[in-house]
């Protein structure tokens, strides 16, 4: 890893630790130092973005890469999100996810062999990439929704998770994530599909691997999420389970990616 | 502050000295405070003043001459003000000097003297007592740095650094807090109230100041009527209580019913038709209005008075808690300012110093420098200052460190070692120049 990494993931790790230590009652007032250090994170991981495309690695190159940039976009977004609403608690999952990304990105072996793309694999890449994070986020909401609906129902409102978003908001917010993500992963998604029988006209590689079957479930359960919540007033709780199993599933995803192309 | 005397009087009753009986006769409405602003200044020893009068206290801090015959003449104004006798006022008044009134200052903007500890209307009423005196020209350079840049900044210091104001302390504030983690701000938000007994008038009159759209239901529709022609809010039929339940952000439910209203059954129906929409049910009735059991139920937030009550009070523990700390926080803050004052007031003798010492060192220079060319003359001049400044080096750093009791004497005693005239405490301020004038005029 490059020292400009390391700046940024410790930048990204100093975050990560004021928010953990606000979820735990530790600090009381993360608000700002969360932030700061975040845009920190942030600032330089664009700079190491910037310095790999200027040596030639773009970072929809392959997974690693598109990883990388992942946690990136997660990152811009929460951050966008939170000078809007307090979202101290959901810094605390969502920071500590980009930490984890990076290193997994970083740490990787480099990929033997880049396959050949072209645009259309490189726009399926792209457009994952930004459903994955997208989703992530939503997660990272889903999960504080969880924590917050709890502690209501338990009646305990000093828990740091209940003093910041409210409920509802959560749930409007994490709601907006999906919808956002949904058509941009549907996209994804197809030309993926397109990509995949290409590559398989071209040179037979048209087996049908556990992860495209993975990611069409995922979109399925997002598909219903969106649906029942217009048709059947889905929100809240359930809501929010179906919204982490989705992204569970494109995890799972990114995951099969990622152990393919580093093994 | 002993010695570096900052000549700062406070008079006064609070809640801790004086039944509200007494409180209430002494209270000075908004209108009376610039006559009652220009009858404290109008007595002698007195240069500065400001006025704090609240429900829980009235307390006049001003800048004296003579504190002793100022303190005399504050409790006359304040018994006459409030017709009263200065004997039969006096077991009631408490007086503080110095350091002491400053630090009780600060502990009241910071509102560690409040009635409820950590309530933050007092540091907007102490803001506006002083903005009123500034306006009359009763405010000078001492009560402006006692106030502006001490108690306002420590009162701010407390909230940032204290959790004393983080969590509202009353059952309706608390059951306010409860419906914003559901359902987040106010405005536009459709609250129900179920009954329109005093609970329900209270919590109403809490939701109303938020911007809540409030919906009274009764079942004795002129008692809802009467209840919400006061608060502008709408009329539901009893008989339309599922369809004004399912309408509803929040619901406070109060109706004096020996068995509870909103049933389980009720409640499951009214879930269904809202259609995922979580709905905040505060239960403020004894006996109960609402099923203890609905609380179980998905996007169903159930609050009743016991939940409530316990909250609050766990609220009140943690801000006494709190108050320790940001105890400590003033006392910080108090010796900063002293420090800090203390060197304002040596400033202009240290100035008086070296331009005496200055004065004989150019006569001397110039004595003995004829026929010298203007360089060599200079050049004299300038070791006789570097001489100068390093001979007041040592007594001057003495002085800003010496134990505040002894400051004064040792000022004074500088004062008379070299003949140096008395220097004012502060530099003089146009409200200063403006209140003396006035008091030449009068006499």
């Amino acid at each position: 890893m490059s020292t400009l990494t390391w700046h940024e993931v410790g930048a990204y790790a100093i975050a990560a630790a004021i928010y953990l230590a606000h979820l735990v009652g530790l600090r009381r007032s993360a608000e700002t130092a969360g932030k700061v250090m975040l845009g920190v994170g942030l600032a330089l991981h664009f700079a190491d973005i910037g310095v790999r495309c200027y040596h030639g690695v773009n970072p929809i190159s392959s997974t690693p890469e598109a990883m990388s940039l992942a946690a990136f976009l997660i990152a811009l977004v929460y951050l966008i999100t939170s000078l809007r609403y307090p979202l101290t608690a959901v810094g605390a999952f969502a920071v500590p996810a980009v930490v984890a990304l990076i290193l997994l990105a970083r740490l990787a072996p480099a990929e033997a062999s880049v396959p050949a793309m072209g645009r259309l694999g490189q726009a399926h890449i792209l457009l994952a990439t930004l459903g994955v994070a997208v989703f992530a986020f939503a997660a990272a909401l889903a999960i504080v929704y969880l924590f917050q609906d709890r502690s209501l129902k338990r009646k305990q409102l000093d828990r740091a998770e209940t003093r910041g978003t409210p409920l509802e908001t959560l749930d409007r917010l994490a709601h907006r994530c999906v919808s956002i993500g949904f058509p941009v992963f549907t996209l994804a998604i197809v030309t993926g599909a397109i990509w995949v029988a290409r590559l398989g006209l071209l040179h037979g590689q048209g087996t049908l691997r556990p992860e495209y079957l993975i990611a069409v479930g995922t979109w399925v359960a997002f598909a219903v999420l969106i649906i029942a919540r217009v048709g059947a007033g889905w929100r809240g709780r359930r809501a929010a389970w179906l919204t982490l199993g989705g992204f569970g599933g494109t995890a799972l995803v990114v995951a099969a990616y990622f152990i393919r192309h580093a093994v | 502050m002993g010695g570096a005397s900052i000549d700062l009087l406070l008079v006064g009753v609070s809640h801790r000295t004086a039944p509200v009986a007494v409180r209430e006769r002494l209270a000075v409405e908004p209108d009376a405070v610039p006559t009652a602003l220009a009858e404290l200044t109008a007595l002698a020893p007195v240069r500065e003043a400001v006025m704090i009068s609240t429900c829980n206290r009235v307390e006049l801090y001003a800048a004296v001459d003579d504190a002793d015959r100022a303190a005399a003449g504050l409790a006359e104004v304040l018994a006459r003000r409030a017709g009263v006798a200065v004997g039969d006022l006096a077991e009631h008044l408490y007086q503080h000097r110095d350091a002491a009134a400053v630090r009780h200052l600060f502990r009241v903007a910071s509102s560690l003297d409040s009635l409820v500890v950590g309530e933050p209307q007092i540091l907007g009423q102490t803001k506006q007592a002083y903005e009123a005196a500034v306006q009359h020209g009763t405010a000078g350079a001492v009560l402006r740095t006692c106030f502006e840049e001490g108690a306002f900044r420590v009162a701010r210091r407390v909230r940032r650094e204290t959790a004393i104001a983080r969590n509202p302390v009353s059952v309706s504030s608390v059951a306010v807090d409860f419906a914003r983690q559901v359902v987040g701000d106010f405005a536009l938000r459709h609250v129900l109230i179920v009954g329109a007994g005093k609970m329900s008038e209270l919590a109403a009159r809490t939701l109303r100041t938020h911007g809540a759209t409030l919906t009274v239901i009764n079942r004795t529709r002129a008692r809802a009527d009467e209840l919400a022609k006061r608060f502008g809010a709408a009329v539901a039929d009893w008989n339309d209580l599922r369809g004004a339940l399912t309408a509803a952000d929040i619901v406070i439910a109060s109706t004096g019913a020996q068995r509870p209203v909103l049933t389980l059954e009720l409640i499951k129906d009214v879930r269904k038709a809202r259609r995922g929409r979580p709905l905040c049910l505060l239960d403020i009735g004894v006996p109960r209005d609402v099923d203890p059991s609905a609380g179980e139920l998905a996007d169903i937030y159930l609050f009743d008075i016991d939940a409530l009550q316990h909250q609050a009070s766990a609220h009140r523990a943690e801000r006494e808690e709190e108050a320790a700390e940001a105890e400590t926080v003033v006392e910080e803050e108090l010796g900063r300012f002293v420090k800090r004052w203390r060197s304002r007031q040596l400033g202009p003798m240290v100035s008086a110093l070296q331009a005496h010492f200055q004065t004989i060192a150019r006569a001397e220079v110039q004595r003995v420098s004829g026929g010298v060319d203007e360089k060599e003359k200079k050049a004299r001049f300038d070791l006789m200052e570097s001489a100068i400044k390093k001979l007041l080096h040592l007594p001057m750093t003495a002085l800003r460190e010496a134990d505040p009791d002894e400051v004064l004497s040792m000022v004074q005693a500088a004062q008379r070692l070299f003949s140096l005239s008395p220097v004012a405490a502060v530099p003089a301020e146009d409200a200063l120049t403006v209140n003396a004038e006035k008091k030449a005029a009068g006499s």
